[in-house]
């Protein structure tokens, strides 16, 4: 019996100490983020003290009205939320009809489209930067919302494919051909039938898209001319010009430019993990 | 039933999506880099044939390729040595400290991920300046000055560009292991438990060798990430000073809209599909040849 007790107790200890260690690290590795916000609600000028973290007096706030104005950054946002939604829905319902037809339908070339198709996992993104770039120009797409769905869907879809199809493996063909008998056809199985069970790939699929496109900013300089479809990293990457000396508003529109996402992350951050280690899996 | 199945019209609208898109979006830009690659163009005017000279160029004649190619190297060296191990360890650490606690920190540690990556590397520009960056500041703090250093100067760009990247991805590394671990069947430690395993054993015997596969797709998806590095690199030192940072994509983009190069740029981009099609095939052999065992 007393073993037992001191055994719990050294476990406690240790358990202590492991919490303690893993809090020490995750404090260093945020300390960054931790440094930016700190110093993004103080005076410019507060930088240059050398202190790791100050206290600012007061926090000058004014730093965000200033970075969410000047930074555009509700344009941007708004532009980033469009092109994310469309992006994210898009992929996950041409991966889905891709799926279908390949594991699902009975036709000579399903293997071999679907190994095409998942080739382009392999195509780096930006070897495809200045061809497009020639070729939407000569289409007049440049500048156009069309400019950044087409690459994006794209470069998204062989993953969505991928981890579609592993999905759908573990539905049973007996549903399909049950509602075959009542007369269902195709388009109605896969929306009525398969659609509601493919709940968790889609949700993993989601996630992956989402974080690749919310943060893309190579083809968004490359193809856009203006402001007019500009995504959310445009407040970072066209204020720090503007702003050269002003550091502390410069931390302040980084701050807000990286909020949405963190905001979503906290919020969802079960499903979010739980998408990712499901697609890890399947993968 | 069967004639339903394999409609052709149906399974055309099915697939036709993704086929268009596919094309519009890869296929076709990649045979056009093929062609522009063997062509001198600026954008304007008509494209001019110059046959293998932009190949020629880029593989005997253009030092900066080769030391895009090897960064890449290190960066993926760096991610398998250096990033994956930690992850490693910090997967099964979250794991074992379980209940509220194991949620807090697998969250925690994954934050950096969902944060841009314009912001991530405009704020590790600062990070690193040397008058107020963090950096030389916590070297102050804890009396180590004469560590202080341009960080972003030739000798260490390199440096600070991968410890960035390996910081960046670490959460997402971790998560990835984390799901490994968590597939691990419980009943595979109870019965080493009564077979008189403990601690470190556990692990070397049962975790490691069960993450064979999990290790295997990291390291190949570490290694194709390394050579398709380029946002970070572009925004924290664009390649440079000089070119001691450069990586493919970075350059091929610099070739492109900063020196206008098209002909030149498209050659990068043909050969930047090679290098990332061939890494994917010849790492999946290895691991395949080393998968018996």
């Amino acid at each position: 019996m007393d073993f037992v007790g001191k055994n719990t107790r050294s476990k406690k200890i240790g358990r202590i100490f492991l919490i303690g260690f893993m809090i020490i690290v995750a404090i260093g590795q945020l300390f960054p983020l931790i440094w930016l916000f700190d110093f993004s609600l103080a005076k410019s000028g507060d930088l240059f003290a050398s202190d790791l973290l100050i206290i600012p007096d007061p926090p000058q706030w004014v730093n965000y009205v200033t970075a969410f104005v000047d930074g555009k950054v509700l344009k941007y946002l708004f532009n980033s939320i469009i092109v994310n939604v469309i992006t994210v829905v898009a992929t996950v319902m041409i991966s889905l009809l891709v799926a279908f037809a390949c594991t699902r339908m009975k036709w000579k070339l399903s293997k071999m489209t679907m190994g095409i198709l998942l080739l382009g996992m392999m195509i780096p993104i930006h070897a495809t930067l200045l061809p497009n770039f020639i070729l939407y120009s000569k289409m007049n797409l440049t500048d156009s919302i069309f400019a950044l769905l087409i690459p994006y869907i794209a470069f998204a879809l062989p993953q969505g494919i991928f981890i579609m199809s592993s999905f759908l493996e573990g539905i049973p063909k007996a549903l399909e051909e049950a509602a075959v008998m009542d007369g269902c056809g195709i388009y109605r199985i896969i929306f009525q039938i398969i659609f509601p069970m493919m709940k968790p790939a889609m949700i993993t699929i989601s996630i992956m898209t989402f974080l690749n496109s919310w943060n893309e900013f190579t083809m968004a300089m490359t193809y856009l001319e203006s402001d007019k479809y500009r995504t959310l990293p445009f407040s970072v990457l066209n204020f720090a010009g503007q702003y050269a000396s002003n550091y502390a508003v410069q931390f302040a529109v980084m701050v807000l430019t990286a909020l949405p996402a963190l905001v979503v992350f906290i919020l969802l951050n079960e499903q979010i993990t739980k998408g990712i280690t499901v697609g890890a899996v399947k993968g | 039933m069967h004639k339903l199945f394999s409609n052709k019209w149906i399974i055309l609208s099915l697939i036709a999506p993704a086929i268009i898109l596919f094309a519009f979006a890869i296929l076709v830009p990649i045979i056009m880099s093929g062609y522009y690659g063997m062509t001198e163009y600026a954008g304007m005017g008509e494209p001019i044939f110059t046959g293998m000279k932009n190949y020629k160029r880029l593989f005997f004649n253009d030092p900066t390729f080769w030391k895009s190619l090897r960064n890449a190297l290190l960066l993926g060296l760096g991610f398998v040595f250096i990033q994956h191990p930690i992850c490693m360890i910090f997967a099964i650490l979250v794991d074992k400290v379980s209940g509220k606690w194991e949620k807090f920190f697998r969250a925690a540690y994954f934050i950096p991920n969902v944060i841009s990556v314009a912001v991530i590397a405009s704020m590790w520009v600062y990070i690193f300046n040397y008058d107020f960056g963090l950096i030389n500041n916590v070297l102050k703090w804890i009396g180590l000055e004469n560590l202080q250093a341009e960080w972003l100067n030739p000798d260490h760009a390199l440096g600070s560009v991968l410890f960035v990247l390996i910081w960046h991805g670490f959460g997402w590394g971790m998560l990835i292991y984390y799901a490994g671990v968590k597939g691990i069947d419980q009943e595979l430690y109870e019965a080493a438990a009564i077979d008189g395993a403990t601690g470190l054993r556990t692990y070397q015997y049962i975790t490691l060798p069960l993450m064979k596969p999990v290790i295997r797709v990291n390291v190949t998806l570490a290694i194709i990430s390394a050579l398709k590095q380029m946002e970070t690199v572009y925004l924290l030192t664009n390649g440079g000073p000089g070119d001691t940072t450069q990586f493919l994509a970075n350059y091929l983009y610099l070739k492109a809209f900063r020196s206008y190069e098209y002909g030149y740029g498209n050659a990068i981009s043909v050969i930047f599909v090679i290098v990332c099609i061939l890494a994917t095939v010849i790492l999946n052999k290895i691991f395949k040849s080393t998968e018996e065992y």
